[in-house]
């Protein structure tokens, strides 16, 4: 009996021992040292607000559009049709996030880029202040990730430009050229690009998307931004879904939002009933 | 189109949606329009700048687009009709020089805009003029296009 019950706590203590191990094993986010933020002082200077060149993607919707599929192309053709006779596709008519690679393709709201120790982020204005995280801290993307709509990136420097990979982009967000025309990826969407600075106020986001869904083949293209150093410029916050609301007061005096009637999307009155 | 014709025309469309405007209200009020505040402004004819003098009612500064609700006295002393006005987003107008005390309601203004299609009473604002200081505000995205 002795023997069984020391049996039994040595074989508990060593699980135990194996369980603590594999816990000193689960990747961790080690705190930044001293080189680290040296190191990121020497980095191209992407970080700060970026304004897109709205002119620019107007023209490469002209000059370089996406190698559709013919099935997808009759869909686009269509969009095309409506948004000319005043019905545009809702691509951005939700308040979810505008997505990868739409995001890129035709915001029309500033950004900011945060550089810190491991990673890069996109804070975005609109539709609830989007966010891209881009993890350069040499991790591989996980074997099964959840989609998103950004998906999961990982990306890595190269000379003066941040080459990023991103896979898991959630299937309905949309491969947008403006923002009444775009289909959904569909899945199984991988993105690569490349960020790299013109000039010391423009900067480059050069896409190559494969997107087999809906494309013949691997469509290369670029967005360009705008630096803006003015405060004017600083990121606000943007929350989508308050253009749907009136500021109204409850039957107790408190301060409430009301719904607003929208008619197309556009809103009808400006009473909160 | 010269301006009077404009207003000729104007005038003669807005005593036929008078007309329909209690319909188009009785109709609203029964259907559950899709609570959709995002949308390309491909809504609106960008073809054609038209203006409208009028009275704000209210202002909304949020996101993802300004409203202006304007208070437009018809002649011929019928009941006011009121449009709506829809323009960008706070943080763009920002950088345009807004701010969202710049218009108020009581404020009289001069709308330059594009028009709904549908012949319904609203439009993607080009520009608000105050009548009583002179000040024009703009709603574009120029500012954002060049560096700062």
């Amino acid at each position: 009996m002795k023997t069984h019950f020391f049996r039994a706590v040595l074989l508990l203590s060593m699980a135990g021992s194996a369980a603590f191990a594999a816990a000193d094993k689960e990747p961790t986010n080690p705190p930044p040292t001293l080189k680290d933020w040296q190191a990121m002082a020497k980095l191209p200077d992407l970080g700060g607000v970026w304004t897109p060149l709205i002119s620019d993607q107007v023209a490469q919707e002209r000059t370089n559009p996406p190698p559709w599929k013919p099935e997808i192309a009759k869909q686009v053709e269509h969009m095309y049709a409506e948004e000319k006779a005043g019905r545009p596709f809702p691509v951005i008519d939700h308040c979810f996030p505008t997505g990868m690679p739409s995001y890129m393709l035709i915001t029309h709201n500033a950004f900011e880029i945060l550089l810190t120790p491991g990673r890069v982020t996109l804070l975005g204005e609109g539709d609830g202040n989007r966010m891209r995280r881009i993890y350069t801290d040499g991790r591989p993307h996980p074997p099964d990730p959840d989609p998103s709509f950004h998906g999961h990136s990982i990306g890595h420097w190269e000379g003066q430009a941040l080459v990023v990979d991103t896979i898991a982009v959630l299937p309905q967000s949309y491969l947008a050229v403006n923002e009444a025309v775009g289909v959904p990826n569909n899945g199984d969407m991988h993105i690569v690009e490349r960020f790299h600075l013109l000039n010391a106020h423009t900067l480059a986001d050069d896409l190559e998307i494969t997107a087999n869904k809906l494309l013949a083949k691997p469509w290369k293209t670029t967005r360009k931004y705008v630096r803006q150093r003015a405060q004017k410029f600083d990121i606000v916050e943007g929350v989508c879904e308050q253009g749907s609301y009136n500021d109204a007061v409850d039957k107790d005096g408190n301060a409430i939002f009301a719904p607003i009637k929208f008619h197309n999307g556009v809103p009808v009155g400006s009473d909160s009933k | 189109m010269n301006q009077a014709r404009m207003n000729q025309t104007r005038l003669k469309r807005s005593r036929i949606r008078q007309g329909l405007g209690a319909i188009i209200l009785a109709a609203a009020a029964a259907a559950s329009w899709p609570a959709f505040a995002h949308h390309s402004f491909a809504v609106y004819d960008r073809t054609k700048t038209l203006t409208l003098k009028g009275t704000v009612k209210t202002f909304q500064w949020t996101n993802p687009h300004c409203v202006v609700w304007v208070l437009v006295q018809p002649d011929g002393g019928a009941e006011p009709q009121e449009w709506s006005f829809e323009t960008t987003s706070p943080g763009v107008l920002t950088r345009g020089g807004w701010t969202r005390n710049s218009i108020k309601p009581g404020d009289r203004v001069s709308v330059e805009f594009s028009p709904l299609r549908d012949g319904s009473h609203g439009g993607g604002l080009n520009s608000v003029t105050l009548i009583d200081t002179g000040q024009k505000l703009s709603a574009s995205f120029a500012a954002s296009e060049k560096p700062s």
